[in-house]
């Protein structure tokens, strides 16, 4: 191989799953959702893959991807900024005659020839609703041993309520999959609804890359749009189609509540540390100074980012860079996205604010643990 | 393409007087405030005041300050034309010679200067903490059509003593100059900081290198020397924070300023002029149950689950439950274990603290020590370590160090 370590093109589908948190994604989308204090979601999977060498990354994005852009930039920051390879965002085609694409099939038709041009053997295709420090090359090393077709990692455990909650048209659909005793995939269920452990499907696949141009080209011409649901799971009898169990730390973002509570997950140690190591997790600079503790500033267990300035009292709290909070205000359960302003005085409990949120001087703002209130972006209380 | 001007930044200096925080590390590589290093100070000032072009003059224990300048990202220098370039010195046909003092350095590298043919060349100092905006030095040396200018500031009479000291008329043109005079005509002291125009510097300092009995020496030598050819000759005052940080307890000094922004001048909130660094990509800092912080900085990366009061933490520096920080510089990756007490310090990168341990301790009247530990040394469970005392090698637990 000439251009990458891993000999694995990533592609990416950052507007997956978009459905799941209509307010976080009001002016952006899944992927560039902050998260844990300093991150995009995306951040995660894109470390992830720079981390186990993969260097040729494609993200097909489908509305809403400015905030991603501007996030990305140029993907210096991730070590993506590369003549061969690097990373690659693919806005879809504005014409009015070609429709926005639905699924991963159409969206992987309209960057068939990207493809083929391509030298890696393998594609990991990934979307971007999960936060895990995950490590590709376990994955793919399965794949290669099992000489799979197609190899999807998951993670044991039940599905959250609020995903069973969801149904339409425009919601994007969920996977479980059952195995043989040799993690061969043999059924594939589709928004089930069922109680207890499952095998909850990441959405994070291997498959070579032949494989995948063949699959996508006859897939389109027959007029299918999803993966899983048109491709994999009509063909478990005849393709080797195997799951790879994923054991690390992971969250999932399903519904607004679960984005709070994953938030709030990192505040106990193990967990902040089972994410952030051992590989490093990258995002955009902002050179911001170091957090400021001004005389009379309380802080008790809180997730900082740099460039805060505390004067009042913080608790169990997730502040974002940039964040300021007044004398005498008080922060109970909170997670304060970029640059918001909690004035003088303010009081606020279970209360998620959006980037540049000013909460003006001796307001009350509580939420509850089962209801967190959101406050979207720029908006002043 | 010709520049108006470019930067050549001196930052050859050992640092002797910081003893063992520069054992391994120029001095401009210094860590200060919370995350930044000395040199991002005018390098900053650089790219604020648009200058795009800096050499940066090294020769002293260069290798953490390459790496750190690296390609000149961080600070916006990585540019198709100019941008940072690293000078140390190097091997020429005619044989090869360390810098033999500040204007030998930029006499060896008249080459690198010639090749971007600009009209102002200034000269920067890296061992000080100061924001500055360079273009309005720039503004004033062309107002007075001068051919030298040099950026002072007023000291207290009883200081002048220590300074370089220029003396100006009211036009506030440099009469004459006085190195660390007895007896001081003036109290605008020069922060080393000048503006040449390049013909004129050029001119000195061929003569300078020619003449054998030279220290090589701005001050020494090339200063006294336009003031016997009576060169056009100017004083830019400057009111804003200047430290130079050359010494253990002014170097603590400056980062406890940082943490006093209202009152000492040096704010580096300061959106409108940032100060940029080589980042630490740690996650955010986590304040524990029953922490206290109180007064402080803190980076990236930190854990803090004891007391922390007054003091900077550097990115990923660990306080563990029990322990008590207290008027303290920590720089990056120290762990300060549960019960040790670290007062009135310097802690360089690296360091581990045991239970129990203490290390320097709050002024008792007339004794102001800034205890000092070194990179990567070891202090053992219940060690003490005294307020003047300079820590260079591991301490074995429960001995003492004064």
């Amino acid at each position: 191989m000439v251009n990458t370590n891993a000999d694995v093109l990533g592609v990416l589908f950052p507007n997956s799953y978009d459905s799941l948190v209509p307010e976080l994604v009001n002016e952006r989308l899944m992927a560039s959702i902050p998260f844990g204090g300093r991150y995009r979601i995306v951040d995660f999977v894109l470390s992830s893959m720079v981390n186990c060498g993969i260097d040729n990354i494609s993200l097909i994005v489908r509305r809403n991807y400015l905030s991603l852009m501007d996030h990305l930039g140029s993907g210096r920051e991730w070590d993506l900024a590369r003549k061969n390879g690097g990373l690659n965002i693919i806005p879809p085609f504005a014409e009015k005659t070609v429709k926005i694409y639905n699924g991963r099939v159409e969206a992987l038709a309209s960057i068939l020839d990207f493809l083929r041009t391509q030298k890696e053997t393998y594609v990991v295709l990934a979307d971007t609703n999960i936060v895990a420090n995950f490590d590709f090359n376990a994955l793919i090393d399965q794949h290669v041993r099992t000489g799979a077709d197609v190899t999807i990692a998951y993670t044991e455990g039940e599905i959250p309520d609020s995903a069973k909650a969801v149904h339409g048209q425009d919601v994007d659909l969920y996977y479980t999959i059952d195995m043989d005793e040799d993690q061969r995939v043999n059924y594939m269920y589709m928004n089930p609804t069922q109680d207890g452990k499952v095998n909850f499907s990441m959405n994070y696949y291997v498959v070579k890359r032949e494989l995948l141009i063949d699959m996508v080209n006859v897939g389109s011409v027959r007029g299918m749009s999803l993966f899983e649901r048109d491709i994999l799971s009509p063909h478990l009898d005849r393709m080797k189609v195997y799951g790879y169990k994923y054991d690390g730390y992971v969250a999932r973002i399903s519904d607004l509540k679960s984005y709070f509570d994953e938030n709030m997950k990192l505040l106990d140690d193990r967990n902040l540390d089972a994410l952030f190591s051992p590989s490093p997790i990258y995002t955009k600079i902002r050179d911001d100074n170091p957090t400021r503790y001004i005389a009379g500033a309380v802080a008790e267990n809180v997730l900082v980012a740099d460039g805060c300035v505390i004067e009042g009292d913080i608790e169990n709290s997730i502040l974002f860079r940039g964040v300021k909070i007044g004398k005498g205000a008080k922060v109970r359960n909170c997670v304060l996205m970029q640059d918001t302003v909690i004035e003088e005085g303010a009081n606020v409990e279970y209360v998620i604010t959006d980037k540049k949120v000013t909460i003006t001087s001796g307001k009350e703002l509580k939420g509850t643990d089962s209801f967190p209130v959101y406050i979207a972006k720029h908006k002043v209380v | 393409m010709a520049k108006e001007i470019i930067a050549m930044l001196l930052a050859g200096g050992q640092g002797s007087r910081l003893y063992t925080l520069t054992q391994n590390l120029a001095k401009p590589a210094v860590p200060f405030g919370g995350k930044y290093r000395i040199i991002d100070f005018p390098l900053s000032n650089c790219v604020n005041s648009g200058i795009d072009t800096v050499g940066i003059l090294t020769q002293y224990q260069p290798l953490v300050l390459n790496e750190y300048i690296g390609n000149g990202q961080p600070w916006d220098l990585d540019r198709l034309h100019g941008g940072v370039h690293v000078l140390p010195p190097y091997q020429q046909a005619s044989g090869s010679d360390w810098y033999k003092g500040t204007a030998n350095a930029i006499y060896q590298n008249i080459s690198f200067i010639q090749r971007y043919d600009p009209q102002y060349v200034i000269i920067l100092s890296g061992d000080q903490i100061c924001k500055q905006d360079y273009s309005d030095f720039l503004r004033y040396h062309k107002e007075k059509g001068a051919e030298f200018s040099v950026a002072v500031m007023e000291v207290p009479w009883e200081e002048a003593s220590r300074f370089g000291i220029m003396v100006a008329d009211e036009n506030d043109r440099i009469t004459e100059f006085q190195e660390k005079p007895k007896e001081p005509k003036s109290n605008l002291a020069s922060m080393g900081i000048y503006i040449f125009n390049w013909d004129i510097l050029k001119q000195y300092l061929e003569e300078d290198e020619a003449d054998p009995n030279s220290e090589n020496d701005f001050g020494k030598n090339i200063i006294p020397n336009l003031f016997r050819d009576n060169r056009r000759m100017y004083a830019y005052h400057f009111n804003g924070y200047w430290k130079d940080v050359g010494t253990i307890s002014s170097l603590w000094e400056a980062n406890m300023e940082v943490l006093d922004p209202e009152h000492s001048g040096i704010n580096l909130f300061d959106d409108d002029w940032k100060i940029y660094s080589r980042n630490s990509g740690m996650t955010g800092h986590k304040i524990g149950k029953g922490a206290v912080v109180e007064n402080s900085m803190i980076t990236d990366g930190c854990r803090v689950n004891g007391r922390v009061k007054h003091s900077i933490l550097f990115a990923g520096v660990r306080v563990e439950e029990g322990a008590e920080v207290e008027d303290a510089v920590v720089m990056g990756g120290t762990v300060i274990k549960s019960g040790a007490v670290v007062k009135h310090c310097i802690i360089a990168e690296n360091v581990e603290i045991g239970e129990n341990a203490v290390v320097g301790a709050m002024p008792a009247g007339e004794e102001k020590g800034v205890a000092t530990v070194g990179n990567n040394v070891f202090i053992g469970e219940g060690a003490v370590i005294g307020p003047n005392a300079m820590v260079r090698n591991n301490v074995k637990g429960g001995e003492q160090q004064w």
